[in-house]
């Protein structure tokens, strides 16, 4: 099992032979016509190609492998999904995007496995390349960091963070995870009016997120609204996230909630 | 500490897609005049001119006439083979240039795909069924965009009630192209959904069978709730009831608000057997997470309840 810090030393070694292959590439081709006979600079030229070729397609190889790893995450394959991704940062390539990508889908296993501190490093390694390199992972890499800081209570840091990704061209799926990070961090603050801010547009955000991301998202509101006095609102939420999921592990994870269902009568359930 | 007071300025309008969030409306249906059959035709990827082997064929002509017109003299080889160079290098920035052109077509067309996909998500359907006709009424660059868009276009007509064409799409999907396990485990659910809505009781059953044999359909909470309707239509509450009570976590874990629906047609379960307590629970519960009138848009029996049970109130803003 690779460890963070040991993923991202050999993801910068890799990246830093990449560029010298990537100078010295066109080089080698130059000098192929330059040196020897032409049977020869023909046999290096091509030899110089066709390596380079190689190194593409065993890239594209690794690519497809570890293609599979978020599924294998989101199915809880954890182990499985361990051994893909160090095989792919452990194996070498010259191109950035093949050496970044498993960098990434280890930061959503550690996501998955909750170790907060070694998802933020590598986020913060991933978020410290240019974004033509990131290429599409900036936004769910900035999502999970958030989310990272947040339970590691580091507050001010997921501002940062969420500050950042309001200024991002987003997608579906990215704004209903940017949604809820925004209800949590505000929740953490006691920021509960502006949680409360454009309720019907920010349901139908909530309604439309995975059933346990719902069930936090509305009780937190829930919670939001029971402090500002609105009883209804706490009530029609809480009962809403009480049939999405069970009242005791959210307020496990999120022990604030205790205020929103140690105080309420039975309510919805299971009938 | 003004980080905290500065919360209040975060956007609740979201930059994406190009358009913001809205209370979902049914316009009239602008499907009306889709020619499904003629979309399908349409669509179909047509024959890719395969440049590279032209490329290939080329560049062995060049040298081959090089090598023929050679050794005449130093000036002949001289100024061909600058026209060999100059040919070879044309022939290598055209392919280039196609490759380019093609990956750009490719990209745009999934862009306009994925944008419809989240026009579904919320709700948009005019404008989602707009956009699939846009996408569907020219071939598709690949296979597999084809296939996506035709799903995505089976859920809109169903969405406007044209239960026999989006059965038909469902169909030509199931029978004709290359579907991943869960992909047509799921196209199979919408269309024996459909049948169901259809009064197609026969063939819906005939298709919930074949879906039970499927692997992981003991683990499938849409084909839960597919059982479930289909005893209530018939007229078997007690066998509803049983999946309900049985199937209760897996329709909640996997379904999300779409809960709601077995909550819906649990309520009418109850009502047939008389246990108006369970009815009312289960209406209440129903109502908290859809609104009644989306309940009795996709399920036309659930209207028997209509003025005997009350819906869960939203709070007023």
């Amino acid at each position: 099992m690779l460890t963070a810090e040991a993923a991202i030393h050999r993801t910068r070694r890799d990246l830093m032979l990449g560029i010298a292959l990537k100078v010295l590439m066109p080089l080698a081709v130059f000098g192929c016509f330059l040196v020897g006979s032409e049977s020869l600079r023909l046999f290096m030229l091509f030899g110089v190609i066709g390596g380079w070729v190689a190194l593409g397609l065993s890239s594209v190889r690794r690519a497809q492998l570890v293609a599979m790893s978020p599924s294998l995450i989101a199915a809880g394959r954890f182990e499985e999904a361990e051994q893909q991704i160090d095989q792919a940062i452990l194996a070498f390539s010259p191109f950035s995007a093949a050496k970044l990508r498993p960098l990434h889908h280890l930061a959503l296993l550690r996501h998955a496995q909750r170790r907060w501190q070694e998802t933020a490093l590598l986020c913060r390694e991933l978020l410290g390349h240019r974004r033509n390199v990131l290429r599409g992972l900036s936004n769910p890499a900035r999502l999970i960091l958030t989310d990272a800081l947040l339970e590691m209570g580091d507050v001010r840091g997921a501002y940062d963070a969420l500050t950042i990704l309001h200024r991002e061209k987003m997608s579906l799926a990215e704004i209903l995870h940017l949604t809820l990070l925004q209800l949590d961090y505000s929740a953490r603050i006691g920021a509960w009016r502006s949680m409360v801010e454009n309720m019907p547009g920010k349901l139908q955000f909530v309604e439309l997120m995975p059933t346990d991301a719902a069930a936090l998202a509305q009780a937190l509101l829930g919670l939001a609204a029971r402090k500002l006095g609105r009883e209804d609102w706490a009530k029609w939420l809480g009962d809403r996230a009480r049939l999405l999921a069970d009242a005791q592990p959210l307020m496990d994870q999120r022990p604030m909630l205790r205020e929103l269902w140690n105080s309420d009568a039975p309510g919805a359930g299971q009938g | 500490m003004g980080w905290v007071r500065s919360t209040a300025s975060f956007r609740t309008d979201f930059q994406f897609t190009g358009f913001a969030p809205t209370i979902p409306t049914v316009n009239p249906s602008p499907v009306d005049q889709f020619d499904v059959a003629a979309l399908l035709e349409a669509s179909q990827p047509q024959p890719r001119i395969p440049w590279t082997w032209y490329a290939i064929g080329a560049g062995i002509f060049l040298a081959i006439l090089n090598r023929m017109l050679a050794g005449q003299s130093a000036q002949i080889d001289a100024a061909l083979n600058a026209v060999c160079a100059i040919a070879m290098a044309g022939v290598l920035f055209t392919l280039m240039a196609i490759s380019v052109s093609g990956v750009r077509a490719v990209r745009s067309q999934h862009q306009r795909l994925d944008a419809a996909a989240e026009m579904i998500q919320l709700r948009r359907w005019p404008e989602a069924a707009m956009t699939l006709r846009h996408l569907l009424s020219e071939p598709a660059k690949t296979q597999p965009f084809r296939t996506q868009a035709l799903v995505y276009f089976s859920v809109i007509l169903a969405r406007y009630d044209r239960f026999d064409d989006a059965i038909a799409v469902q169909e030509h999907l199931l029978d004709h192209e290359q579907l991943d396990p869960g992909s047509a485990f799921g196209l199979g659910i919408g269309r024996a959904m459909a049948m169901l809505r259809q009064d197609r009781l026969f063939d819906a059953d005939r298709a919930i069978s074949e879906l039970r044999r499927a692997p992981g359909a003991g683990d499938s909470g849409g084909l839960a709730l597919l059982e479930i309707y289909r005893d209530v239509k018939t007229g078997h509450p007690v066998e509803a009831i049983e999946i309900f009570d049985k199937k209760w976590k897996l329709l909640r874990d996997q379904l999300g608000h779409r809960v709601g629906d077995a909550w819906g047609l649990i309520a009418r379960a109850h009502d047939l057997l008389g246990h108006e307590e369970q009815a009312r629970q289960a209406v209440n519960n129903a109502t908290l997470l859809t609104p009644p009138a989306e309940l009795l848009r996709r399920y036309p029996e659930l209207e028997k309840l209509t003025g005997r049970y009350t819906p869960a109130p939203m709070p007023a803003i």
